[in-house]
C-alpha cells in the first residue's frame, strides 16, 4: 500500500473542477440501475402489455377501427406510463439521496452539484426512453402482425362476397396501411419521450425546492394538466382588457412557469392516421430541449444555493 | 514557509433561517479552529453543539454565514478542495442495489480514478478494512458496522490527505469499534490528517492529538489532549521501586529526598476526557 497520498504538496492540485460528461453518465448509469432495481421497468412491460392486449378485447366493426383502437389504447398508456414514471421517480430520487446521506458522500467528492443533477435528470430519461423503445418495438410488431392478419381476413371476406374490386381492394389496402404500422407511430412515441422530459425537468426542479416528495409529485401533475391547456391561458393574457389585475396576473405567472405541453400533442393525429412532417418533429425537438435546458438551468441555480 | 493547515476555519458564524414564522437558527458561533497536517483532531461536544454543521460547512455542503473554511488552503466553497478530502458521515447508507466493490468502484470513478488502478484501488481499500470477503454481496445485506467499514473505505478511495469522519463508531459493536479505532491510528501512521466527532470520549482520548470541545455553537476549550486533561492545581509523584514503608511514609517525606526511590516523573495527575467534556459543556450552559 502506499504510504504517501497521491495529492502531495509536491504535486499541486488544479483548483478548478470542471463538468465532465463521464462523471455525469457515471451518475445516470448509477440512477437507471437504481430505478431498474426498484422494479420500474419490470412494472411498465406489464402495464403495456396489459394495455395492448386491451387493444384486442373490443368488438369493432372494421380494419380501421380496430388498428386505430390499438394504437389509441397503447400510445395512451405509454404516454400515462412515462409521464408517471418520469414524476415519480424524478421526485424521489434527490429526496432519497439526502435522506440516505447518499448525497454526502457523493458531492464531498470532486463532483460539481451541476454534474450530479445532470447525472439524474439523464438516468431518469434514459430509463424512460429506453422502456418507450422496446414498447415501441413491441407495439410495432404487434400491430404489423395485425393489420396483416386483418388485411388478409378482410380481402377473403371481400372475395367471399364477390365484392373485391381492383378499386375496394385497393381502397382497403390503403386504409390499413395508413392506419397501420408507419413512421408516424415512431414519432408518437417520439413526442412522448419528449413531453416526459419536459415533466421530469419540472420534477427535478420542484424536488429542490419541496419539503415533501408527495408535494412534488402533487405539484408537478397540476403543472402538467395547466401546461395542456398553456395555449388558453397564455391567449387570456395577451388579449387586452380580458378579466382583472389579479387574473392577469396569475394567467402570466401561470404562462411563464408552466410548459407549453399541448406542443407535444401529436398522438390523436397519428390515432386518426395523419402524417407527421419532418418540421413538426424538428419543432417539438427544438422546444423540448429549450424546456429541459431553462429548467435545468433553474434547478441549477436553486440546487448550488441549497443547504444539504 | 509555514505550513499551510490541512483545515482552517477563521470565525466560522452559521445561521440558518427560519421558515414560515419560525425564527432563525444560529447553529455556529464564531467558530475558529486548525487542524494540522498530519495529526487527528477530535471535535466533540453534544448533541446540537454545531459539530456536523461545521463539518458540513469545512465540505462545502453548507455555506458559512460569516468567515471563512479551507482545506489544504483551498476554499471550501469551491469544488477543487474535496480532491483532497474524504468524507464518511453518520450512519452511511450506499445505493443498497450495489455490491460493496461497485460501491468503491462508483465513488472511484466520480474522483477521475479509472482502469486498472481504479481496480488496485478498490482491491486495496477492501483489504483495508477487512471486507474483502463480502466484496461481492449486495450493500443492502451489510451489517451496520460493514457500512461503517465500507464508509471508510469510499472516503480513503482516492487517496486523500484529509479524512472526514462524523460519528465513525455510532452504533458499531466493540468489536467494530475498535477495528475503526485501530484504522484510525494507522491513518496517522500513513500521514493522513484526520478531523473526527464521536460521543465516545475514551477513543476520542485515544485517537486524538487535539481535541476541541464544542458547546451552544462555540468552542468552549481547545488544545493538546495531554494538556487539556491536566489538572492544574495538583502534582503527581511517579515512583519506581517504592516500598509499601515508603509510600505510607510518603506524606511525611514529600518535602525531603527519598533514599532509593527515585522521582521519575513529576507533573500533573490526568483527569479522563469524560470528565473534562462534561465540566466544560456545563460550565458553558451556565448563565
Amino acid at each position: 500500500m502506499n504510504t504517501l497520498p497521491i495529492e502531495s504538496a509536491a504535486n499541486p492540485l488544479p483548483p478548478k473542477v470542471r463538468f465532465s460528461l463521464r462523471r455525469v453518465w457515471l451518475l445516470a448509469r448509477a440512477t437507471v440501475t437504481q430505478l431498474v432495481r426498484m422494479k420500474i421497468l419490470a412494472f411498465l412491460v406489464v402495464f403495456c402489455l396489459l394495455a395492448a392486449g386491451a387493444g384486442f378485447a373490443f368488438s369493432v366493426i372494421n380494419p380501421e377501427q380496430q388498428l386505430n383502437l390499438l394504437k389509441s389504447v397503447t400510445l395512451g398508456a405509454l404516454q400515462i406510463f412515462s409521464l408517471v414514471i418520469g414524476v415519480v421517480s424524478t421526485a424521489l430520487l434527490l429526496p432519497k439521496d439526502l435522506e440516505d446521506r447518499t448525497l454526502y458522500t457523493i458531492l464531498s467528492k470532486p463532483v460539481p452539484r451541476f454534474d450530479y443533477l445532470l447525472g439524474k435528470l439523464l438516468g431518469v430519461l434514459l430509463l424512460i426512453g429506453g422502456g418507450l423503445v422496446v414498447m415501441d418495438a413491441v407495439l410495432s410488431l404487434v400491430l404489423w402482425l395485425r393489420q396483416t392478419v386483418l388485411l388478409d381476413a378482410y380481402l377473403a371476406n371481400l372475395r367471399s362476397e364477390k365484392l373485391d374490386s381492383p378499386e375496394a381492394v385497393a381502397q382497403v389496402r390503403e386504409i390499413v396501411a395508413r392506419q397501420g404500422l408507419t413512421w408516424n407511430l415512431h414519432w408518437a412515441v417520439w413526442a412522448i419521450f419528449l413531453k416526459a422530459a419536459v415533466v421530469s425537468a419540472v420534477a427535478l426542479l420542484l424536488s429542490c425546492i419541496a419539503s415533501s416528495t408527495l408535494f412534488t409529485i402533487v405539484i408537478t401533475f397540476c403543472i402538467t394538466i395547466i401546461g395542456h391547456g398553456e395555449a388558453l391561458i397564455r391567449e387570456f393574457f395577451l388579449t387586452p382588457n380580458l378579466g382583472g389585475t389579479f387574473n392577469r396576473i396569475a394567467s402570466f405567472a401561470l404562462a411563464v412557469i408552466c410548459p407549453d405541453l399541448a406542443q407535444f400533442d401529436i398522438v390523436d393525429g397519428v390515432i386518426a392516421g395523419e402524417l407527421v412532417p419532418w418540421s413538426v418533429v424538428g419543432d417539438m425537438t427544438g422546444i423540448a430541449a429549450l424546456y429541459v435546458t431553462v429548467y435545468l438551468f433553474a434547478t441549477h441555480l436553486l440546487f448550488v444555493e441549497k443547504e444539504l | 514557509m509555514p505550513e499551510t493547515p490541512a483545515v482552517s476555519v477563521q470565525h466560522l458564524t452559521k445561521v440558518f433561517k427560519g421558515s414560515l414564522g419560525k425564527g432563525a437558527f444560529r447553529a455556529v458561533h464564531d467558530l475558529s479552529l486548525t487542524v494540522h497536517s498530519g495529526e487527528v483532531y477530535g471535535l466533540i461536544g453534544p448533541n446540537g453543539s454545531g459539530k456536523s454543521t461545521t463539518m458540513k460547512v469545512i465540505l462545502g455542503l453548507l455555506r458559512a454565514t460569516e468567515g471563512q473554511t479551507s482545506i489544504f488552503g483551498v476554499p471550501s466553497t469551491e469544488v477543487g478542495s474535496r480532491r483532497s478530502v474524504g468524507f464518511l458521515p453518520e450512519n452511511p447508507y450506499f445505493y443498497k442495489h450495489l455490491t460493496g466493490r461497485e460501491t468503491l468502484c462508483f465513488y472511484g470513478s466520480l474522483c477521475g480514478l479509472r482502469g486498472r488502478k481504479l481496480n488496485e484501488r478498490a482491491d486495496e481499500m477492501l483489504v483495508l478494512t477487512g471486507l474483502e470477503d463480502a466484496a461481492a454481496r449486495r450493500v443492502g445485506g451489510y451489517s451496520k458496522g460493514m457500512l461503517q467499514r465500507l464508509g471508510l473505505a469510499q472516503a480513503l478511495i482516492h487517496e486523500p490527505r484529509l479524512l472526514v469522519l462524523d460519528e465513525p463508531t455510532a452504533g458499531v459493536d466493540p468489536t467494530g469499534s475498535r477495528v475503526i479505532r485501530d484504522l484510525i491510528l494507522s491513518f496517522r501512521a500513513r500521514g493522513i490528517t484526520v478531523l473526527v466527532t464521536s460521543h465516545l470520549l475514551e477513543q476520542m482520548q485515544e485517537v486524538c492529538d487535539r481535541v476541541g470541545i464544542m458547546a451552544r455553537g462555540r468552542m468552549v476549550r481547545e488544545g493538546r489532549l495531554e494538556d487539556l486533561v491536566a489538572v492544574e492545581n495538583q502534582t503527581e509523584l511517579v515512583l519506581e521501586n517504592a516500598t509499601p514503608e515508603l509510600l505510607a511514609e510518603i506524606n511525611a517525606l514529600i518535602q525531603t529526598a527519598g533514599k532509593d526511590a527515585r522521582l521519575l516523573r513529576s507533573g500533573r495527575p490526568r483527569t479522563t476526557l469524560e470528565r473534562l467534556f462534561i465540566e466544560a459543556t456545563q460550565e458553558s450552559g451556565k448563565p
